[in-house]
């Protein structure tokens, strides 16, 4: 009887500890997000903000920045890396000089087609699904998970 | 006086338990390297005072946790002191920790019979590393939020440590259960451990008694036995005393912890731990790709394992230091390689030009932020303070008002010139060389009169020479000075060979057809042409922009300008 009754607290007591395993207690940008126009991006990448709206447990924020990522056109066609460091989830530069992205935190560094040029990072820059909408240009912002060598969506 | 304490010891049998405790043999008398356990229940119990001080304030949400900081940091009567000590406490526990094991390892006092309080005292120790890494976050700052998703990331990387990770921050990415949970886990989890831990650390202690030096044989021993009041006490007091001292000047001198900006997940900031971690941040550098692992969760684990097994690995019959040798050279070098990388980790910093850059600006951005909480937080999280920025309204009022026509550096209108770099030398030169392309007034449907002056009827020297000139005339030497003879020389050729005096007047007030260059660029110039750009002396019927006058005020037209005159700012 003491078990039952321990069980009947613990099973919701581990239920609670591990919601946020299986329940999406974030959301927002999902979607593609308008970033620019078409004129505005050139070989040199440009760093866009994204803003979307999202709710984070029981708060919901509109139009707040959710992340940022580097627009850039390579031989015509246009692509979008996430600013966040594959190896450790710092936020890259990206340094005009040496023309290659740059993580302040444990060097780092990337070269313009994402892939990893020196320091601990697993695997290139995490590269955005990006859109050309008659000249506008979209973005779809999403997370991948950190010092892994696979690419691995979250969530 | 004497029958109420003697009514209260019999019923509770406290004076024995006094004597007990006061009168405990210390064998080989009173030392001061016995004083580092007394010094870090005395942290203890005060870091768990401040907190709970600190608690009083503190809102752990994502909306709240950094505004809520922000204010006890710069408005609460004594609230950068008190954060400040606790800050600085954290600081003070892991040193006196380091000391504390040393003078273990050193008196052999891990060694049989007690092995379960070296094990509990190493547990000790990673609570307080614990209690720091938890901690750093909930500031939610710049520097906590880059630091713990390094931290929480290096979690993460390990094999099937992602669940872990999930449920630690409670979700894929930050937010308000990241707080809520590492807030649960600073305030109730680890203090709850750490004292039932440290009971039973004190427990065993008592048990076994203290290790005095092996120099000592037993005869000597028991002749220099002391009780532990009041030498041992007066020792311990005094070292107290003196940490207390010293975190209170610390604090002062620091004026307590640093509160960075915000948190802003579209930001990069120059994410460094806390100094006693630089060590294992330093490791990370090292190990690339697959062998990541080697450096996140290898070497400090297997360090731990030595640790955790030095009872064992320490087989000598003797706890004299001359018989320990292998193994105090073990940890030593252990020690050594801490102190080596943390002190490379600071080395490559100091050197490091971006990071330097990256500090400056944060810390820019740190006391700007802070200064603006003053006049409150909107409720929708702490970057929100940004909004109480003038210049942000000033941002949005551009969007909704100017952007349909002005770009800033391409983004937005091209029917009226760029305003990115306004006014600046560059922007000049542009102007004077391509006025009928978008960047300038080739999108502008009037505007046309002005002609582009190549290289042959402008030569490169002259151009600047005006340009210099017309920087002279903007008249704003705290923010643009000029090179007066190339003024004096841009002035001659403007006045004498060019044709641009014929439409633009540069005494105040005179109209000429084109704008009256006379204080261009400034901001009080800037917010004339917003308030009525047709004006005599400004761009009179060619004018195509729209007057603002009474559609803004006064104010959101000053802060407007001043936004303008920002982005020029070289
Ligand atoms: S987080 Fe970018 S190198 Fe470590």
């Amino acid at each position: 009887m003491g078990a039952g009754l321990a069980g009947t607290v613990l099973a919701p007591a581990t239920g609670l500890v591990l919601f946020p395993l299986h329940e999406d207690v974030t959301s927002g940008g999902e979607e593609f997000v308008m970033v620019g126009d078409r004129a505005q991006f050139g070989v040199v990448p440009r760093r866009v903000e994204i803003f979307a709206d999202r709710k984070d447990a029981w708060n919901r924020v509109t139009r707040v920045r959710i992340g940022a990522a580097f627009v850039a056109v390579k031989g015509g066609t246009l692509s979008a890396f996430s600013t966040v460091c594959p190896h450790l989830g710092c936020g890259i530069d990206f340094d005009e000089e040496s023309s290659c992205f740059k993580c302040p935190c444990h060097r780092s560094s990337f070269d313009l087609e994402g892939a990893v040029t020196e320091g601990p990072a697993p695997r290139g820059l995490d590269a955005l699904e990006i859109e050309d909408r008659d000249g506008s240009i979209a973005v779809m912002y999403q997370r991948f998970r950190q010092g892994v060598a696979q690419k691995e969506l979250l969530g | 006086m004497s029958r109420l304490w003697a009514w209260v010891d019999s019923r509770t049998g406290l004076g024995d338990l006094w004597r007990e405790a006061a009168g405990e043999p210390v064998p080989g008398g009173a030392r001061a390297r016995y004083v580092f356990g007394s010094v870090l229940t005395f942290l203890f119990m005060q870091q768990v005072v401040l907190g709970i001080l600190l608690a009083t304030y503190y809102s752990p949400s994502a909306s709240d946790a950094w505004a809520s900081t922000a204010y006890l940091q710069d408005q609460v009567t004594g609230g950068w002191f008190l954060r400040g000590l606790h800050h600085h406490g954290s600081s003070a526990m892991v040193v006196v920790v380091v000391l504390h094991m040393i003078q273990v390892v050193i008196a052999g006092a891990y060694r049989a019979p007690r092995e379960f309080n070296w094990w509990i005292g190493l547990a000790l120790g990673g609570l307080v590393l614990a209690f720091a890494l938890t901690g750093y976050l909930l500031p939610w700052d710049q520097k906590g939020y880059w630091a713990t998703q390094v931290a929480t990331g290096i979690m993460g990387s390990v094999p099937g440590g992602g669940g872990m990770q999930q449920v630690l921050q409670g979700g894929v990415e930050y937010g308000n259960l990241t707080l809520t949970r590492f807030y649960a886990v600073h305030v109730f989890v680890l203090p709850l451990a750490l004292g039932g831990l440290l009971v039973a650390h004190i427990y065993l202690f008592r048990r076994h008694g203290v290790t005095p030096p092996a120099t000592l044989s037993e005869h000597e021993l028991r002749q220099k036995t002391q009780p532990f009041m009041p030498y041992q006490l007066f020792l311990d007091v005094l070292a107290m005393t003196v940490t207390g001292g010293v975190l209170v000047a610390l604090t002062v001198a620091t004026h307590g912890a640093d509160l960075y900006a915000p948190a802003d997940p579209s930001s990069n900031f120059v994410a460094r731990p806390e100094w006693y971690f630089l060590f294992l941040f330093q490791l990370l550098k090292y190990f690339e790709g697959p062998l990541q692992i080697i450096g996140t969760v290898l070497i400090p684990g297997g360090v731990a394992t030595f640790l955790m097994a030095l009872p064992f690995v320490d087989r000598s019959p003797s706890r004299a230091v001359s018989s320990r040798r292998r193994v105090l050279l073990m940890v030593g070098t252990l020690m050594a390689g801490v102190v080596a990388l943390t002190a490379i980790a600071a080395v490559e910093d100091a050197q490091n030009e971006g990071y330097q850059e990256g500090q400056e600006m944060a810390r820019a951005n740190a006391s700007r932020a802070r200064e603006l909480a003053l006049e409150g937080v909107l409720p929708e999280g702490g970057s929100a303070v940004w909004r109480n920025d003038p210049a942000y309204e000033a941002t949005v009022t551009f969007s909704e008002r100017c952007a349909v026509c002005h770009a800033v550096d391409g983004v937005g209108g091209d029917e009226a010139p760029d305003l990115g770099a306004f006014s600046t030398r560059a922007w000049l030169v542009g102007a004077i060389r391509t006025p009928r392309t978008a960047a300038y007034f080739g999108g502008t449907k009037g505007h046309t009169d002005m002609e582009a002056y190549d290289e042959a009827a402008l030569p490169n020297d002259q151009l600047d020479a005006v340009v210099e000139y017309l920087v002279r005339l903007r008249d704003e030497p705290e923010v643009m000075p000029w090179d007066e003879a190339l003024a004096a020389q841009g002035a001659k050729l403007w006045e004498e060979e060019l044709e641009c005096s014929g439409c633009h007047e540069v005494n105040a007030g005179e109209g000429g057809g084109a704008p009256n260059f006379a204080g261009r660029g400034s901001v009080e110039w800037i917010a004339r042409v917003i308030r009525n750009s047709a004006g005599p002396d400004l761009y009179e019927d060619s004018a195509e922009m729209p007057s603002f006058e009474g559609k803004l005020t006064d104010a959101e037209i000053e802060a407007l300008a001043a936004y303008v005159h920002g982005l020029g700012l070289e």
